[in-house]
């Protein structure tokens, strides 16, 4: 079969996926799949045979972890989601991240209260993972208003770069096990120190695999009083953070992500920050090709008004064809693709329910 | 030694893919934290779905004892007798 791009898009009714070829001429949509509840993470890992897992967040009888091998035809719940020990006193809430790990059946999941789980068995079994879910500041974390959430994971090699809100950047640089709060730079307007050790909301964090040592972070901004701390690059693998806000309508905004092929391009989608919602009604995805120094507006084809949604954390994505296309999902429930690396702008379907997660994939 | 009873657990429909498909369960137990006890041990899936991993049972989910909910009654430590039939539903929520 010829390469498809897949679309994974984790809703509040449910999973939908959709397929389309290559040239994104025009996708077919199948779902709703799961029971009607909300999904925050998905996954499409290609390390091996292609495989979607999903995370779906069932308020009557718990978290569940959706898996289909026939490209999101059919799913079925893996074995077990994670679970916290017994005696440990919190209780699952939800699903935020779910990642490929450095084994072909390895899983890395962030969920809420923020913690981090690992499966060595496609999400059969997982177990909790003390040096983050047990690490000193984790009862003094707080939950931001999506709730106490582990919402990212980056790994490359022995580095691994946690997002938690409200928690900040975490980092481990062995493997995995232990962490150290990594925050130099990142700002927090809630608390009275403009730059605390751990605590700050980070929103979304993005890093380019041929560049471990460039990230991006999409932060919590919109704070008059300590303007650009919503956008920010480090150099050194996350151990320092500084400004690259310069130039956008707003530092607040959920996602952020990285060009697959250059580094120095990424995407972010500023928002209002007291609602939340596109700027002067009018919605728009800023690029920046030289890393943040300067930015354009891309909003060929969007609408110019009268447009009020939210674009969530993981609703924003980017495909791996030349000449790649981004993707959105917004709280109004339609799916956006923007060709030529958001330069021009369609709707692929507009009436989904509320969007949390569209992930991009070429099988 | 508590005395314990036959006691039927009738499983709604929704939940009955956690427990192979079983319409009801039966086993002996003198409360219903004693029930579901058993429940974990024999059906950790339909457990799992029921209560979280504190013991709880989970916000949405209603047990009955008969045809009064355990909240009205001792919650988890309401006592069974022979007979007594405990129903697990999902709760009225959505949206």
């Amino acid at each position: 079969m010829p390469e498809r791009v897949l679309l994974t898009i984790g809703t509040k009714k449910g999973l939908f996926v959709a397929e389309g070829a290559k040239n994104r001429r025009s996708f077919s949509l199948r779902g709703p799949f799961g029971s009607g509840v909300a999904v925050y993470s998905t996954l499409v890992d290609t390390r091996a045979r292609p495989t979607i897992y999903a995370s779906s967040c069932n308020a009557f009888f718990g978290m569940k972890v959706l898996r289909s091998t026939d490209l999101g035809k059919t799913f079925k719940e893996t074995k077990s989601a994670p679970t916290f020990p017994k005696d440990d006193g919190r209780a699952l809430i939800n699903i935020w991240s779910l990642e490929p790990g450095a084994g072909k059946k390895d899983l890395w999941c962030g969920v809420e209260p923020a913690s981090l789980f690992r499966s060595e068995d496609g999400g059969d079994s997982w177990q909790m993972i003390e040096g983050i879910s047990n690490h000193e500041h984790a009862r003094k974390w707080q939950p931001g208003n999506g709730g106490l959430c582990l919402h990212t994971i980056v790994r490359h090699g022995n580095r691994v770069h946690l997002g938690i809100s409200t928690g900040g950047h975490y980092l481990s640089e062995d493997g995995g096990a232990t962490y150290t709060a990594s925050n130099s730079g990142v700002g927090a307007g809630f608390v009275p120190d403009p730059y605390p050790e751990f605590g700050q909301c980070v929103h979304k964090i993005a890093q380019h695999n041929a560049a471990p040592g460039r990230l991006y972070m999409q932060n919590h901004g919109g704070w008059a009083e300590r303007p650009g701390i919503g956008v920010l690059r480090s150099d050194d693998y996350g151990h320092t953070w500084r400004s690259i806000a310069n130039g956008l309508p707003s530092d607040f905004g959920f996602p952020i992500v990285v060009h697959p092929e250059d580094p120095d391009t990424v995407y972010v989608m500023p928002l209002e920050p007291m609602t939340r919602t596109c700027p002067d009604g009018a919605p728009a995805v800023w690029r920046s090709e030289n890393g943040g120094d300067s930015w354009k507006r891309l909003a060929h084809g969007l609408p110019k008004k009268e447009t009020y949604f939210t674009v969530q954390r993981d609703a924003l994505d980017i495909d791996e064809v030349k000449s790649p296309a981004l993707y959105f999902g917004t709280t109004t429930g339609q799916l956006w693709m923007g060709r030529d690396g958001g330069e021009d702008w369609e709707c692929l379907f507009d009436a989904l329910p509320p969007i949390h997660n569209v992930k991009a994939t070429v099988v | 030694m508590p005395v314990t009873a036959d006691i039927i657990i009738e499983i709604g429909s929704v939940l009955r893919d956690y427990c192979g498909g079983a319409p009801e369960l039966t086993l002996l137990a003198a409360t219903v934290r004693e029930a579901l006890a058993q429940i974990e041990q024999q059906q950790p899936a339909l457990y799992r779905s029921v209560c979280d991993e504190t013991g709880a049972v989970r916000r949405h989910v209603g047990v009955f004892v008969n045809d009064t909910h355990i909240r009205d009654r001792d919650g988890l430590d309401t006592a069974l007798v022979p007979g007594d039939a405990i129903t697990i539903l999902p709760a009225v929520s959505g949206g």
